[in-house]
């Protein structure tokens, strides 16, 4: 029997997915760094040996190592603003940017499952006053679900547009979308969140597509 | 003889370092960056061990390793992961892994269980060898 699950439950389950995540990205690029280190002890050791230095092979060494460094400084910040959305249950946010965040923080995952995600974002800003991490938690659950329901095209698109009550999210390219494999992978976990967020989910089975309206204000959510 | 290894992983800069550094140090590398790739190596060629990233896009570690035993149940695999539940790695061993490494790894490490690999790999042929002599030799009444 389904049950149904807390908003907390399922935003800390999202929490805990996405730090293993970042953890394991930011080893992998400290494996670089580490071999690059390494390769750099190699090189002077031979050297000591009388093998003249390469300014070539040095130069490419330090510029691996820039590139990881830039790497996991956007993999950490990235990690910086997830934790800060949750400062205030409620806040005022822009909703390009925490859909941006998004797509970064679940590219991993896309690309360990060979799919891709495009975006499809308006020039104007979108300013919503909702519950940014509760928010963040149905949009990467709404991404997971999509990877698996995007079918042998593996491209989901993802895009947004203002409305007069708020905003529109969508997720197409989902060609096998159903209403009963939403029930499936998301197990009680997603009514919670649409009634926190104060957001209602259209399913368009034919189109392969799912949307979420979103108001442009949620009121203030009482702790009991 | 030198070492025959294949590194699977899909961190093209960690494999083009750790080659290098391998290579150095007298060890035959041959690398992959899809686990697609890697077993079409394992086609053609016969290694002393599979050093195999746990997560890599399309085919992930534990998947790859699954096929790889089954293609050759020598072959020695050790896996490299970024960040090793307890879960995966007791499913590693299951599936026959010979040994789990947390990057970033020690390449005096690395080193080692490649030797380790070999050193397993030799006796497991070995066995082979003696057990197919015993057959002939039953069979034939000598």
């Amino acid at each position: 029997m389904e049950t149904k699950k807390l908003p907390d439950e399922t935003a800390l389950a999202f929490y805990s997915k996405v730090s293993a995540s970042i953890s394991h990205e930011l080893k992998n690029s400290l494996a670089v760094i580490n071999e690059s280190a390494g390769f750099l002890e190699d090189i002077i050791l031979m050297a000591q040996k009388g093998r003249p230095l390469d300014p070539n092979q040095i130069g490419a060494l330090a510029g691996t190592v820039l590139k990881q460094v830039q790497r996991s400084n956007t993999i950490i910040k990235n990690m910086n603003r997830l934790a800060h959305s949750l400062d205030e249950k409620r806040s005022s946010i822009e909703l390009i940017d925490l859909l941006e965040l998004m797509t970064c923080l679940v590219e991993r995952t896309a690309v360990n499952k060979g799919v891709k995600i495009s975006t499809t974002f308006p020039e104007t800003r979108i300013n919503l006053t909702t519950c940014p991490f509760y928010l963040q938690t149905l949009v990467w659950l709404v991404l997971e679900y999509s990877m698996a329901a995007c079918g042998v095209d593996k491209t989901i698109g993802l895009g947004v547009t203002q409305t007069n009550a708020g905003a529109r999210i969508y997720f197409s390219g989902l060609k096998s979308v159903t209403s009963g494999s939403i029930d499936d992978f998301f197990s009680g976990r997603l009514e919670s969140l649409l009634a926190v967020l104060k957001a209602d989910l259209t399913i368009s089975e034919s189109d392969g597509r799912l949307e979420f309206l979103l108001p442009a204000s949620v009121p203030e959510i009482f702790e009991s | 003889m030198s070492d025959n290894v294949l590194i699977v992983d899909d961190e093209k800069d960690f494999l083009d370092l750790i080659s290098e550094r391998l290579a150095a140090r007298d060890v035959k590398v041959s690398t992959a960056t899809r686990a697609q790739d890697a077993l079409s190596l394992l086609d053609k060629e016969s290694y002393d061990a599979v050093v195999l990233d746990l997560q890599m896009p399309e085919m992930d570690g534990l998947e790859a390793l699954k096929r790889i035993k089954e293609k050759n149940p020598d072959v020695q695999v050790i896996l490299l992961t970024g960040h090793a539940t307890v879960e995966k790695g007791v499913e590693a061993m299951k599936l026959g892994a010979m040994d789990l490494i947390e990057k970033p790894a020690d390449l005096t490490t690395i080193i080692d269980r490649i030797k380790r690999a070999k050193a397993e790999k030799i006796i497991l042929v070995e066995k082979k060898s003696e057990q197919r002599i015993r057959d002939i030799l039953t069979r034939k009444g000598w």
